[in-house]
């Protein structure tokens, strides 16, 4: 599909919201926040989950700067890396990742211990953990929706990283347990046809698709500077 | 799924793939010249004229002769082209090809109703295609008193070899121009055709309409100015926290 991988991780790192509050792709996460509050003006929106059709759209990207502007939103946020299979939570944040989800769901650490402060204000991090052999046991277990229920009570928000639907059947159970699910799509890579499959595989699940996040949009110059939109 | 494309997504999909449209057209254009001029044998032609007119005893010219002559003409063009006149000019000249592949070469043509008859011959080789217009006519000439028992042919304009020949095929501008043309359509093709096969989520709309999903947000791809800004903060911050992580 792509023509050459672009360098994700490196992208991933870009941290824009934190690094450059100001610049007009800050101010599109903004945008992007203050709609999933409007989305969600009946039930209000406590954990929600972002995830994609396929691999290396932009899920990690987009998940680390919506966490980070809804932290300084002054909203108490747990960023938890739900995707234990491919985890890149912990590298986009620079934090170890030697305890985390995985640990929590096999019992050795409480939330409270294996969440890590990030050097963003309000942002915990939960990362993870070791890569287990049954990530979606795990994911669709009990204990998983314990979990978020305590992580619900200490945090405004909790969002969730998640693998692509289309590879693996995480993000769909993960869905049941959430409030909301947003779908990252990436300009120009994403086919039209797994956005749809990734929008039907989602839709049965309890939580409510909140809607599309367009990534990595080519905007002319002047439309960009434009009051950052 | 009914689609419809304006105008503007027309020149717009040209736009976007005019690199492509341009190098096809250009590239074809260069190729069929270098092919024209360096691959393909030039080919010289050499016409000679005859005139068929019954040889009269008295000098009165009558109507109804000239129309004999002109439909004698349809006859003769065959004839020419027969393989009793081909084999003897082959004879003559000592040519190696059959009889058939040498009629390829040959054509007849009747000057606008005339009675003057050009007998054209092609040949890579200038001096080859003189003898063979020239031998043809001969020959026939010869040959139509046997068949005929007529004696009404007579050489207006033998062909004669010119001191600088050119070449009548290949047409080299024409190729170019053909090229050039074809290039162009075959790019112009290419390019609406990628456009179709790439079934990628591209715009808003596409998400609204083909994905039917609210689009919550627009990220915009990081810029290289972006990038330039936050590499200097992402330079220090790492710088820092490398120094932590060693000292502590």
């Amino acid at each position: 599909m792509a023509k050459h991988k672009r360098p994700v991780k490196q992208a991933a790192r870009h941290l824009i919201t934190k690094l450059n509050p100001r610049s007009p792709i800050s101010e599109q996460f903004r945008t992007i926040r203050t709609n999933l509050q409007f989305t969600a003006v009946d039930d209000t929106l406590e954990t929600m989950l972002v995830t994609s059709a396929n691999p290396s759209e932009g899920k990690s990207l987009t998940i680390a700067n919506l966490a980070i502007v809804f932290a300084q939103q002054e909203k108490k946020v747990l960023l938890v890396d739900a995707d234990m299979r491919k985890p890149t939570v912990h590298y986009t944040f620079r934090i170890d990742n030697r305890r985390g989800l995985s640990s929590l769901l096999v019992g050795e650490y409480e939330l409270n211990e294996a969440a890590i402060k990030s050097d963003v204000p309000n942002l915990d991090i939960l990362p993870s953990g070791p890569i287990p052999p049954n990530p979606s046991e795990l994911l669709g277990s009990n204990k998983m929706r314990r979990l978020i229920d305590e992580a619900k009570d200490q945090y405004d928000l909790v969002i969730f990283d998640t693998p692509p639907v289309l590879a693996v059947t995480d993000a769909q159970l993960l869905a049941n347990f959430v409030d909301g699910s947003l779908l990252v799509i990436r300009s120009k890579q994403t086919d039209q046809e797994s956005a749809i499959k990734a929008k039907e595989l989602l839709e049965p699940a309890k939580a409510k698709l909140l809607g599309a996040v367009l990534n990595d949009v080519q905007t002319s110059k002047d439309q960009y500077y434009y009051y950052g939109e | 799924m009914e689609e419809t494309i304006t105008l503007k997504e027309i020149a717009q999909i040209i736009k976007k793939r005019l690199g492509l449209i341009i190098v096809l057209t250009i590239g074809s254009a260069i190729i069929s010249g270098i092919f024209t001029y360096f691959f393909i044998t030039p080919i010289y032609r050499a016409n000679s004229q005859f005139l068929v007119n019954q040889n009269q005893p008295n000098a009165t010219v009558e109507l109804n002769e000239i129309r004999t002559n002109v439909e004698l003409i349809n006859t003769y063009s065959v004839i020419i082209r027969s393989n009793r006149i081909l084999d003897e000019v082959i004879d003559e000249l000592q040519l190696t090809i059959s009889p058939s592949a040498l009629a390829e070469k040959i054509s007849v043509t009747n000057e606008n109703g005339s009675q003057v008859v050009t007998v054209s011959a092609t040949d890579p080789d200038p001096k080859m295609a003189v003898d063979l217009a020239n031998v043809t006519v001969e020959v026939f000439q010869d040959q139509i008193d046997e068949l005929m028992n007529v004696d009404n042919v007579n050489i207006l304009n033998p062909a004669v070899l010119p001191a600088n020949p050119t070449p009548v095929s290949p047409n080299l501008t024409l190729n170019i121009a053909i090229a050039f043309v074809l290039g162009g359509m075959v790019g112009v093709g290419l390019a609406f055709l990628f456009e179709y096969l790439d079934t990628t989520v591209k715009t808003e709309t596409d998400v609204e309409k083909i994905v039917g999903l609210p689009v919550i947000g627009v990220v915009a791809k990081v810029q290289e100015t972006d990038l330039v800004h936050i590499q200097q903060h992402a330079n220090r911050r790492q710088a820092r926290e490398r120094g932590v992580t060693y000292n502590g």
